[in-house]
């Protein structure tokens, strides 16, 4: 087990994923270095390992979540997520402005699914993870990330639609 | 023009039936500049999901996660097994070196043989095609709106590859790894 060539190339999937449930760069960025110095400790189990990266994400979003849940209880203010994103573009939209700030909007909209839903949605449409790993990552089962996926998709169209018809 | 393709393959992507190859030629498509206007409601979304692969760690992390690991070996070469899967590689590269230049030569007389029948082939279809009047039609490309999907623009080699996987399997249910 080298740290280099074997753990240390994990970092940007790790680093996207982090982020996706903290939604904080400088806390992802704590996950994966913790992520990293955990696996590297635990390099001898690491053999036994049928798929590093699975077990990697594993650890990483345990790490997160568990980093959110203490965050969250020193300061209540951060309790909902849902209620401190930014508007969602239904102001005055500057026409050069739309094309970034309807990506963003994506991005927000994203955000703000449960974290189970957006995790998934990461693993399968940004990183492109079969069903398979994706179930691994989360300790779930297969038809259970689908049933997930479709949730946080279907939001996500949902969401398009109505913001279409806002502006049409 | 005729979207039915994609639009068949939008709909199967929220209903999560499509395959990884599946959802690649939707980002592949959305990613062209002439989205067509019903469509294009979800260029944002599909262009979200291939440029956020991009996000990465700053240049300096290894180096700052370098210096944590810092005391530690950061290679692990106390156990047999291990060392005798790190020198695997090195006895490959030797072979590789001392035999290249029969591998080259072994290239040249396969291209060269290769190219040989290939003409031999072309010129014999050639004739064939000539006296039945028969146009020749790749076989995996089904109907204009898949063409419509391979036109998208950068689409690589290895994608118009998916491409044509997916559409043999566009009947087959599951998921292709």
């Amino acid at each position: 087990m080298d740290f280099k060539h074997d753990i240390l190339p994990l970092k940007n999937i790790i680093f996207r994923t982090a982020l996706r449930i903290a939604l904080n760069r400088e806390e992802a960025e704590d996950i994966v270095q913790d992520t990293l110095m955990k696996l590297w400790e635990r390099r001898n189990e690491l053999e036994k390992v049928e798929n590093l990266e699975a077990f990697a994400l594993t650890m990483a979003r345990n790490l997160a979540i568990d980093r959110k849940e203490k965050m969250d209880n020193q300061h209540v203010s951060f309790d909902d997520e849902e209620h401190d994103r930014p508007d969602e573009g239904t102001g005055n939209a500057d026409n050069t402005l739309m094309r970034t700030e309807t990506r963003s909007f994506i991005a927000d909209t994203i955000n703000t699914l449960p974290e189970k839903q957006r995790t998934i949605l990461q693993l399968r449409d940004i990183e492109g993870k079969t069903y398979r790993e994706i179930a691994e990552v989360l300790s779930i089962s297969e038809s259970d990330v689908k049933v997930t996926l479709f949730r946080a998709r279907n939001e996500l169209k949902e969401k398009i639609l109505q913001k279409k018809s806002l502006f049409l | 023009m005729d979207y039915k393709y994609i639009e068949q393959l939008l709909e199967s992507y929220f209903a999560c039936t499509t395959t990884l190859q599946e959802e690649q030629i939707l980002r592949s498509f959305f990613s062209q500049e002439d989205v067509p206007g019903h469509l294009a409601q979800y260029t944002d979304l599909f262009n979200y999901e291939a440029s956020a692969k991009e996000d990465t760690l700053g240049e300096n992390f290894d180096e700052r996660m370098m210096a944590l690991i810092g005391g530690q070996q950061t290679t692990d070469n106390g156990k047999g097994k291990r060392r005798q899967r790190a020198t695997a590689p090195r006895i490959i590269k030797l072979a590789t070196r001392h035999f290249a230049p029969f591998f080259k030569a072994a290239a040249v007389v396969a291209m060269a043989l290769t190219i040989g029948r290939a003409a031999e082939h072309a010129i014999g279809e050639q004739e064939a095609e000539e006296n039945s009047n028969v146009i020749a039609i790749d076989p995996y490309i089904k109907s204009s709106d898949v063409r419509q999907a391979i036109r998208v623009k950068d689409v690589s080699q290895a994608e118009t590859k998916a491409i044509n996987d997916s559409i043999i399997s566009l009947n087959t249910e599951g998921e292709i790894q």
